[in-house]
């Protein structure tokens, strides 16, 4: 190509002249202006469909960081002008080397703040609006304003919860209630992108049966047969730390604490003849680091936005409705439907039956619900259907007051057909599950 | 003075697969228990943290040392770029002549406004090098095939070359110049990721000579040995005293020894002969579930969990251990290649590898690593003491193996780090070595991708996936490229037809000389994706430019850490229907 010279003439142009300048979305507008062979019928093309895209869609953006960096930058440059941007963490200096709109002088400060900065000052014409905060903490009147949601989460809680929470807020009468939620997850080399169409398409919910369980070491081997230095760094964070600090609660970002775990792990693999506890094993053990690497990101953030695109736009198809991509061996990825769960607990009609023994206790009860790949809960809470407690794990009253019931033979605490409402920490939801006798 | 002893010259062959445990040796970090030194993470680890735990301290210092050239200044390559400034490269150059103008600002993150004007390669080099201050960038406002001609020897100066949406004849006179200069063994072996895209689709082609992976992170290293135990686990487990030990120890012994104490037992009463060798296929079971049964019958209160892991894993005493079968492709492969003084280290190391297996039991050596298993610490970590004094002895005997290799090659005995050979010995089933076509085969349309049409489109045939058609759909583009000096779906009035018609008449042409028996059909998926490369207009939409972007940075830095099986050698992407797949052109 030769050397050119922009409309202005030679020199620095001004940011005006260069939002006036509608030349400058060239190479978006082929593929707005003129319609391919998988372009949905609806598609209008033209100034209409640019319109949508670049002056009424209203964008949310869940996470500002490895996968929301991205996100935003993509949304912006494919022009989406009124993107909001929600995360409650602030930047550390372990996320630089993926989470490019922060830079050293950033950490500590506000992640969606400095990133809703970062692009609004690099890409002129576009409007970023950060909450600084939890997703919780918003109404479903917020999350009504917007017309699609991304969410880049790196924990599964959030993503529960912001998936039930659109789900719930569907109403038939108001077709403007649907949501798309569009979802990334990255570990490695890996990750994944799904677009949830709530109530029409599989949602999170439906698919929690597809994450691998975390690594759970049980207690008896840590506390005396440790083998792995992994053992002995679970000692010293699960046993010692509470026994030594007691009420003084463990804080894995803080690097005086993870020496001191570091130590302890250290010195009891000695005693064990163990070898390889260190200092980044010990932080990854105890706080679950995931690798994280800006290319992986991309690859899935750009995925997420081309969907937001393609769904704003009706220029090509969207995803239905979910890609996995696996980059360490070579580059592979799998594109398949998932199917719904009939009985998913949030978008699925039918309750969950439990069949029990007449033999059963309340505590096998709850250890049953505990180990259900299905539910992905660790610390169920039972109640009757009419709202008098069955089992609580907290507050310690409670607790104290129900304890004694997991002792006793379900026969003598409910009946058959009974129903039962589980709550959990991890669940964004109350579960009804009906008990059937065998 | 007196002059120092000769020692072997310094070390000129590249460190480049020099390869770190990051793990710190316990017995050193704990000498004189009374102090642990304490190995808090400096704030360059800190800030590579999330990174090191996929590649580790080696692959993070050849990503270092690392130069890459980007050719062509697009915001596909730039994207790339990015994904390769943030880990921590040494250094980029942005080679392009291009002036910035609004339209590339619009879709390309690291330009500005105020970029408009300036020389592009100046603009995106400047905003890139924010990323990370340890990364030093270039920028070359040159043209592309002058430069070629011109200086050569900038091209051959980099770790790897990137160019994105170059113009194809010229990227092709680039593609042959890192071939050649690739073609001396010894030589540098400069990768090439060529990228293309247009609207929703793109397509990523590299271009290896010969690429080492010296560590493809396979899901396990573990050599258990259960079938042919090494002389000292067989002793331990024949040795062991079960009748004597309380029910508590007796719970513990680990499956490994279980599974291989009956073993042995079985093969002293059934002529050697492992449970089920050399019968039909009845009689085979029938021993299995007898051998089964009387690792059963061994159990005193029937909840053992030890005895529970031993039965799950039985079929490993009726498994022989072998050779992995990727390891012996690579050594059949090996034997036709010349190892010279100039070899990468890693041939040297499977030359001395063959020799090594030469011996009985004609395995690869033990790896240290024992997965986890129900058993008290102490039998545990005896077992453990088993494997790691055989690796150590492997170790040994491998290392003088080497020796001989090196030594017939003329090179001293210390031509190859310790800390490498340990890396190879504990994980030789994690290597390969992959030889790459060249470019030109595939723009040509001989070797894979020839057959591949071949298979595809005669006797009435039709692909049923959209992929090769849409590369054939960019090889007509660049075809109609070559001769109109523009891209297709971009003439003044924005009429697509015509150039798709252009486009299919090359499709057409090329199916027909490569299938046998071709209908004259290019098939509706076929028309399908010119017309959908056609209506892009070789526009790049910023999330496919992040798409490729991602793509071209993982496989960038497998490439240079020589770590985890990169591509080899196409990809096309479809961002319409969010699918990829790959070939091997």
């Amino acid at each position: 190509m030769s050397p050119t010279v922009n409309a202005n003439g030679v020199g620095r142009s001004s940011p005006k002249a260069y939002l006036a300048d509608e030349g400058r979305w060239e190479s978006i507008d082929r593929v707005l202006d003129r319609r391919g062979p998988w372009t949905d019928e609806q598609f209008v093309g033209g100034r209409e469909t640019k319109d949508v895209l670049r002056s009424k869609a209203k964008i949310l953006v869940i996470g500002a960081g490895g996968l929301g960096c991205e996100i935003l930058q993509n949304l912006a440059l494919t022009g989406f002008s009124d993107i909001h941007v929600i995360d409650m963490d602030t930047i550390d200096i372990s996320n630089l080397n993926r989470q490019f709109l922060f830079r050293e002088a950033d950490v500590g400060k506000s992640k969606a703040v400095t990133a809703a900065e970062f692009v609004m000052k690099r890409v002129p014409g576009a409007k970023v609006t950060p909450y600084h905060g939890k997703i919780q903490d918003h109404p479903p009147s917020f999350y009504l304003q917007f017309d699609i949601v991304i969410a880049g989460l790196d924990s599964i809680s959030a993503r529960r919860w912001i998936n039930a929470t659109l789900v719930q807020m569907v109403d038939e009468e108001n077709p403007d209630s649907l949501k798309p939620l569009i979802d990334g997850g990255t570990e490695g080399f890996k990750g994944q992108a799904r677009v949830i169409l709530p109530t029409i398409s599989s949602c999170y919910e439906c698919s929690i049966d597809m994450l691998t369980p975390p690594t759970a070491f049980p207690i008896c081997t840590i506390a005396n047969t440790p083998r792995l230095p992994e053992h002995c760094i679970e000692w010293a964070s699960v046993l010692e730390w509470p026994k030594v600090f007691k009420d003084k609660k463990l804080d894995t970002d803080d690097p005086d604490h993870i020496e001191w775990l570091y130590q302890q792990a250290s010195a009891r693999a000695a005693e064990f003849k163990i070898e390889g506890v260190t200092w980044a094993l010990t932080q990854g053990v105890v706080k679950n680091i995931i690798p994280a690497i800006a290319s992986t990101n991309a690859i899935i953030a750009a995925s997420c936005c081309n969907e937001a695109f393609k769904l704003a736009t009706t220029s090509a198809p969207s995803l239905n409705n979910y890609m996995m991509y696996v980059g360490n061996d070579s580059v592979y990825a799998y594109t398949f439907e998932h199917e719904r769960r009939p009985e998913c607990p949030v978008c699925g009609g039918e309750s969950i039956i439990a069949e029990v023994g007449k033999d059963w206790t309340l505590e096998k009860l709850v250890d049953w619900l505990a180990a259900r790949q299905d539910l992905q809960i660790s610390r169920p809470s039972l109640a009757y259907s009419g709202g008098k407690p069955l089992y609580y794990q907290a507050p310690p009253q409670l607790h104290a007051a129900t304890l004694k019931n997991l002792e006793k033979a379900l026969p003598d605490l409910l009946i058959d057909g009974d129903e039962v409402v589980v709550t959990d920490p991890g669940l964004p939801f109350t579960l009804t599950v009906e008990i059937k006798y065998a | 003075m007196q002059p120092s002893p000769p020692s072997s010259p310094p070390n000129p062959r590249p460190l480049k697969l020099a390869r770190m445990e990051d793990s710190i040796d316990i017995v050193q970090a704990t000498t004189g228990t009374s102090s642990i030194p304490s190995y808090r993470p400096d704030a360059k680890q800190r800030r590579y943290d999330r990174q090191l735990r996929l590649w580790a301290s080696s692959g993070q210092r050849s990503l270092e040392s690392a130069r890459v050239l980007l050719v062509g200044c697009d915001a596909t390559g730039c994207q790339g770029l990015k994904n390769l400034v943030l880990p921590g490269i040494q250094q980029f150059t942005i080679l392009s002549s291009a002036i910035t103008q609004p339209k590339d600002v619009a879709t390309n993150f690291f330009l500005h406004p105020d970029s408009v004007g300036q020389p592009i390669a100046q603009e995106a080099v400047r905003l890139l090098s924010e990323l990370n201050p340890s990364v030093e960038g270039a920028a070359r406002v040159d043209d592309i095939s002058t430069l070629l001609q011109s200086e050569p020897f900038f091209f051959t100066s980099f770790t790897l070359v990137i160019a994105t949406n170059v113009d194809p004849d010229v990227e092709l006179a680039l593609a042959d110049l890192l071939w050649q200069a690739s073609s001396e063994v010894g030589g540098p072996d400069i990768p090439l990721i060529a990228i293309r895209n247009s609207g929703f689709c793109g397509r990523v082609e590299i271009q290896l000579r010969e690429h080492c992976v010296v560590d493809t992170h396979p899901d396990t290293t573990h050599t258990l040995r259960i079938d042919q135990p090494f002389p000292a686990l067989e002793k331990h487990a024949r040795e062991l005293d079960l009748d004597s030990m309380d029910s508590m120890e007796f719970s513990h012994v680990p499956w490994v020894v279980l599974l291989v104490r009956a073993s042995c037992w079985w093969k002293d009463n059934h002529e050697g002969r492992y449970p089920g060798q050399d019968k039909a296929d009845d009689e085979r079971s029938a021993e299995r579930t007898a051998f089964k049964a009387l690792l059963k019958a061994q159990k005193r209160k029937g909840d053992e969990e030890n005895y529970d892991e031993a039965l799950s894993q039985a079929y490993r005493a009726w498994t022989p251990s072998t050779v992995p079968y990727e390891l012996q492709q690579l050594l059949e492969t090996e034997n036709g290649a010349l190892v010279t003084q100039n070899s990468k280290n890693l041939h040297i190391l499977l030359q001395a590898l063959k020799l090594f297996l030469t011996e009985p039991p004609h395995l690869p050596p033990i790896s240290p690593t024992l997965p986890d298993m129900h058993s008290s610490t102490t039998s545990y970590v005896a077992l453990q003491n088993l494997y790691k004094a055989q690796y150590r002895a492997d170790l040994e005997k491998f290392k003088g193996y080497l020796a001989q290799t090196l030594s017939s090659l003329g090179l001293p005995v210390d031509a190859i780090p310790d800390d490498e050979i340990e890396g190879f010995v504990k994980n030789s089933g994690g290597v390969n070595v992959i030889k790459g076509r060249a470019l030109r085969e595939s723009k040509e349309v001989q070797g894979g991708v020839r057959a591949l049409i071949a298979d595809s489109f005669s006797e009435g045939n039709a692909p049923y996936e959209i992929y090769l058609p849409l590369h054939l759909a960019f090889l007509s583009a660049e075809r109609f490229f070559s001769q109109e000096k523009r891209w297709p779906g971009t003439s003044q009035d924005g009429d697509m037809a015509e150039d798709s018609r252009k486009m299919a008449e090359t499709v057409r042409h090329i199916i027909r000389d490569a299938a046998q028996g071709f209908s004259g059909e290019i098939g509706d998926l076929a028309t399908n994706a010119i017309a959908e490369v056609a209506r892009g207009g070789f526009g790049t939409l910023p999330t496919t430019a992040a798409f490729l972007g991602g793509l071209v940075g993982q496989e960038a830095i497998k490439l240079v850490t020589n770590q985890y099986n990169p591509l080899d050698n196409t990809c096309i992407v479809d961002l319409v229907q969010s699918g990829i797949e790959k070939f091997r052109f």
